[in-house]
């Protein structure tokens, strides 16, 4: 909210300046959001009379002005074409600085001396207009200062407070600042809170009615009558511009200059729009009805529901209470008796309706965060004043139901705990000082027995108290101070070090490392194939792009594989997060590794195989030794059917690996081939904890022995090197492919063989390659080149 | 005077010795030094021409300088026979690039994250996290924001569609929402690290994005206080930054501390007298803090102010911001290698 300097300075008193009480707010109350500093530098304009007016004998678009500034007249040279003789406007005398720095100087324009400035609205710096000299009124006089007559407070600086909830309820007026601006300077608050009594006045014209007492809790009306519809006074005005709001008419500035100063929003009707007839005007407050209609005084047709709150005539809705007034209730320039209304209600409710109308008012927003009931009296009573005043206003009668009077409440402090809490003893003298200023009344038994006054309805419990006691003393007084803690270590996150472990192990294998949202779009699920069943979605998504929660990682590496190939033409990266799904009506979170890959040139699925041996880098550097990979019977939508395969830890499926499907990856325009693997890091992450255990080093040499093949369309290499290690036994170290001719299904494999007892002799190695050779040949059909 | 004689000897073939730059070389200098008719042969043959006292003394030195020789002469061969006789073909061009493995790099957030959980780990802190989907209850109601709470409004949150039985589902819009579930389980003592992402519904710009890493400290136990946050949060901060830096506490509101702070350290780049960076101000604004509101506790079922605690949440892109000049909060989240790579 915005506040006006001038008007805090009236009410606390302070002799701080702008800055100075922004810096004290800053640090023991809330965050100051702005300051805008008003323009003190006005002082050198004044009203100046224009005498006379000779066009320049060298300069055909200017002229010379005699004007009479009161104690002498000046020779001014001016461009603007809009001078008259007699008309009164703004002189800047020599050595007034104007805003953007500019000084008047005494100066010769083309040969003629000129002693100051005739000033346009821009000069002035209070708005636009260059088009001509700002004109004053018939009533300004020559010599006076020419600020009054400018329609702007430029002596006033603005305040933008940012007010959090707790506070909304006192700090959203220029009464609450003011009271705690006193408190920070250990000043009793002048302002006579106190002193604001409704008078005692029935009104014979009035008769209010609260249907539901736990949505209204207190209900002032008050009839004025005499009333004179017309402009605010200046000072009025200025106060509501200042603090951002547009003036109206009187009665209605009034309601919010008292909003502004004590918080209390307030409401006026035409009485006679209002009664029924010629009877007593009669306020009934209650629910609508289911479907009740009505229309707000912004135009707006809204329907209501039993939730929805009403201030009625007892027939017709007058006002959505505490939200907005209705079209047909209001004050208008005719109107000469008015119903005023000071009300409290509640705030859940409040809250409630303006959300579901999507309304958002002055009033909506502080009744929504609670007020303090016995504020309205206050309110009441300074409304009633300022309309005597500007509005010739006779109070004819007051209504005041009020059916459960809230009382100060009080709060046990233990001192002892204070101290604790804050780590710091507030000298007792202070802390009861800081109190008192508070406007509580203490009571010292054991504890410290506080009476809280009602117009601070967040102080319910003595951590409140000594939050209060803590930012006014001043937080820094606070020393830090090292904790005092039992030793112990801390326990591992197991899975926060695994999966470092698998970030350090990807970097090295030159992997990039991205961070994607948690969402994305319909498009999405219809480029890949998924179906919306499978995800969660968001009930608010920021766009249509970003509705769905992810249940895969894919779509969005995609994307990043898509822009990146416009500045790369080769791409490692990874992902490390979360997919969320709902299982069993329960949400349910996976934490997945996904790795792309693209080759330049792929012409031979050199990509797959590429990425294939990451992921056996990666399971051999956690030592996880009993990777399969296999085909899936089921494929996955999005990848491409023939060249894919389940990843799987002793017949535990753990992820997959395989191309994006061709169509897919058209639909994201995406030219090149990437791969990509999918591993679910929990998964793994309980396989990896097993220890390596060590086995012995064979004493006796190793030989290795190459067979050449040519392989038949659909045998498999896994087939072969099982089919390797079967026949062989226990003398079968290893077996690996070192050579493959894709086109003539051409192989070349290496065995590794030794016995752990004894040397190979080169005929038992002999003898066990023919008959590798020939179980080769027999079940497999290969053709052993020999 | 033969003494002399040695020692000059040896001198002239440690200078010699650089000069030879082939076997042929060598061969003459072995010849010139230790050859049948070299001077030093030469003298060592009169010898025996000497008192008995005197030879004996000089022959000492004279064999020991003799093996000294043999040992310069057979180094050289070593040296040219490992190099090849001629080094100016071996000579390689040491400037060229060199062939290098692609390393990979991770998101700078990572780091930042490792740097804050190490610093953490060493002051003994457990590193602990919570699903990323919460229920309305973890998200709001056991951080004393019950439904209708004017605070929640401080937080956008993106809610889900489907529900968990009757309860709403949101994504979490802070790390507050593992406190309550841990000391559900566990009794102070206690001090534990929620790093994680949270989600907000903001609009984006280059300080906000929806999508956002979150990084909260809570500590419990008896007896803490306002002065052990300022120091953890100090120690802390002056690790992370590598200097020393100042916290200040400013008065804040969040529903579940009280006190609350908003807290701001001095600016990392002047320490604190202004410049540029903080534009002015000497003090950056990092996050919100308090002591643990009591209602908190009593909802995971502590006895009211049996203990105190202290909690802190803030955001982990601001400080990578920070550390690295990074102005633009949406480069973490853009998957651009061109961004990554210089990490």
């Amino acid at each position: 909210m915005k506040y006006s300097y001038n008007w805090l300075k009236d009410l606390s008193q302070t002799k701080l300046s702008p800055e100075k009480v922004a810096e004290l707010l800053t640090m023991h109350s809330f965050e100051i959001e702005g300051l805008e500093k008003g323009n003190n530098n006005l002082g050198g304009i004044v009203v100046g009379e224009i005498l006379e007016i000779k066009k320049h004998p060298n300069a055909d678009r200017l002229h010379v002005a005699k004007v009479n500034i009161g104690k002498e007249k000046l020779q001014i040279v001016c461009g603007a074409p809009n001078i008259v003789v007699g008309q009164k406007v703004p002189v800047a005398t020599v050595g007034t600085i104007l805003p953007g720095n500019f000084e008047i100087k005494e100066a010769e324009i083309r040969g003629v001396k000129s002693f100051g400035m005739l000033c346009a609205q821009d000069e002035l710096g209070i708005g636009k207009d260059h088009s001509g000299i700002f004109i004053l009124g018939e009533k300004a006089k020559a010599g006076e200062l020419a600020q009054k007559y400018l329609g702007i407070n430029n002596n006033d600086s603005v305040l933008e407070i940012k007010v959090l909830p707790d506070r909304a309820h006192d700090i959203l007026s220029h009464v609450g600042v003011a009271r705690e601006l006193s408190i920070l300077e250990k000043k009793n608050f002048s302002y006579a809170f106190d002193d604001l009594i409704l008078p005692k006045k029935n009104s014979k014209k009035l008769k209010v009615e609260i249907e539901d007492k736990d949505l209204c809790k207190r209900y002032i009306g008050a009839v004025m009558e005499n009333i004179t519809i017309k402009d605010s006074p200046g000072w009025l005005k200025d106060r509501l511009e200042i603090c951002g709001l547009r003036s109206i008419n009187n009665v209605v500035d009034a309601t919010n200059y008292v909003m502004l100063e004590l918080g209390q929003p307030l409401h006026a009707f035409d009485l006679e729009k209002i009664k029924v007839q010629n009877e007593k005007c009669n306020i009934v407050v209650r629910r609508a009805k289911n479907k009740e209609e009505m229309i707000l005084l912004d135009d707006r047709e809204i329907k209501l529901d039993e939730n929805n709150l009403l201030i009625t005539n007892g027939d017709d809705a007058l006002a959505l209470a505490g939200i907005m007034g209705g079209k047909n209730s209001g004050i208008t320039e005719n109107t000469k008796t008015i119903v005023l209304e000071a009300a409290s209600f509640n705030a859940v409710n409040i809250r409630r309706t303006r959300m579901a109308l999507g309304l958002n008012t002055d009033s909506s927003y502080r009744f929504e965060k609670d007020i303090d009931p016995n504020l309205t009296e206050k309110a009441m009573v300074r409304l009633l004043e300022i309309l005597e005043h500007i509005a010739d206003g006779k109070i004819e009668g007051i209504v005041d139901i009020y059916p459960k009077k809230i009382n100060s409440w009080a709060v046990k402090l233990d001192l002892k705990y204070a101290n604790q809490l804050l780590g710091e003893k507030v000298p007792e003298k202070e802390l009861l000082n800081i109190l008192n200023l508070l406007g509580i009344r203490v009571k010292k038994k054991k504890l410290l027995e506080c009476a809280i006054p009602t117009y601070r309805l967040d102080l319910r419990t003595q951590e409140d108290l000594i939050e209060d006691i803590g930012r006014i003393w001043g937080y820094e007084k606070i020393v830090p101070r090292p904790m005092i803690a039992e030793v112990l270590p801390a326990k591992l996150n197991e899975q926060v070090f695994f999966e470092r472990k698998m970030q350090d192990i990807l970097i090295g294998l030159g992997f990039d490392e991205m961070y994607n949202y948690s969402f994305y779009g319909a498009d999405d699920l219809k480029k890949t194939g998924l179906s919306d069943g499978e995800h969660l979605q968001l009930a608010n998504p920021m766009n249509p792009d970003q509705e769905f929660v992810r249940a895969y990682m894919v779509p969005n590496i995609l994307k990043n594989v898509r822009e990146n190939l416009k500045n790369f033409s080769e791409i490692c990266i990874f992902e490390i997060g979360k997919c969320y799904m709902l299982k069993n009506n329960e949400p349910a979170e996976e934490r997945n590794l996904i790795l792309a890959k693209v080759l330049e040139k792929d012409s031979n699925s050199e990509t797959f195989y590429d990425l294939k041996g990451v992921v056996e880098d990666v399971f051999e550097a956690l030592n996880v030794r009993n990777a399969e990979f296999l085909e899936m019977e089921k494929p996955i939508a999005f990848m491409n059917p023939g060249r894919m395969a389940k990843i799987s830890l002793g017949g535990n499926v753990i992820g997959f690996i395989g191309e994006i499907k061709q169509s897919v990856l058209a639909s994201y325009k995406i030219s090149k081939r990437p791969v990509i693997a999918k591993i679910n890091l929990e998964k793994l992450g309980e396989v990896a904890k097993n220890l390596t255990e060590y086995k012995s080093i064979n004493k006796f040499p190793v030989v290795s022995r190459d067979i050449s093949m040519i392989v038949p369309n659909g045998v498999k290499y896994a087939e072969i090197e099982a089919l390797v290690k079967k026949t062989g036994g226990e003398l079968v170290d290893s077996v690996s492919l070192f050579d493959r001719f894709e086109a003539k299904n051409s192989m070349a494999i290496r065995i590794e063989m030794s016995a752990k007892d004894r040397t190979l002799e080169s005929a038992e190695i002999d003898a066990m390659m023919e008959k590798i050779v020939f179980k080769l040949e027999k079940d497999l059909k290969i053709e052993v080149r020999k | 005077m033969f003494i002399e004689k040695i020692e000059k000897i040896k001198e002239q073939i440690s200078q010699d010795i650089l000069k030879i730059k082939d076997n042929q070389a060598l061969f003459e200098l072995e010849k010139k030094y230790l050859g049948r008719k070299s001077e030093f042969v030469g003298f060592l043959k009169n010898l025996k021409n000497l008192a008995p006292e005197e030879r004996k003394q000089i022959g000492e030195l004279a064999n020991k300088t003799k093996l000294e020789i043999l040992n310069i002469i057979n180094g050289k061969k070593a040296d040219l026979s490992k190099t090849g006789s001629d080094m100016e073909k071996e000579r390689i061009d040491v400037t060229i690039p060199g062939k290098k493995r692609s390393v990979g790099h991770l998101n700078p957030i990572s780091i930042v994250r490792r740097d804050i959980e190490d610093i953490f780990t060493g002051m003994g802190f457990e590193i602990v996290d919570g699903p990323e989907i919460e229920t309305e209850f973890y998200n709001f109601d056991a951080l004393n924001m019950p439904a209708d709470h004017p605070a929640r409004e401080m937080q956008d949150t993106f809610w889900l569609k489907d529900k968990k039985g009757e309860e709403n589902l949101a994504m979490r819009s802070q790390t507050s929402a593992v406190q309550a579930k841990y000391m559900e389980k566990h009794k102070p003592p206690l001090r534990i690290i929620v790093p994680g992402k949270c989600f907000r519904r903001e609009a984006t710009d280059t300080t906000h994005d929806h999508t956002f890493y979150q990084f909260e400290a809570l500590v419990a136990g008896e007896n803490i206080n306002v002065g052990h946050l300022k120091q953890v949060a100090q120690d802390f901060f002056s690790q992370f930054f590598q200097k020393e830096i100042k916290v200040r506490l400013r008065p804040s509101y969040f529903p579940f501390t009280e006190p609350s702070f908003e807290f701001d350290i001095t600016c990392t780049v002047c320490g604190g007298v202004g410049c540029r960076a903080c534009k002015y101000n000497k003090w950056l604004e990092l996050g919100g803090a308090g002591m643990v509101n009591q209602s908190v506790f009593e909802a995971v079922g502590y006895k009211r102010n049996q203990y105190t605690g202290f909690a802190w949440g803030f955001g982990l892109e601001r400080l990578a911001m920070m550390k690295y000049k990074i102005d633009d909060v949406r480069l973490f989240h853009s998957g651009d290698l061109r961004f990554i790579r210089q990490f």
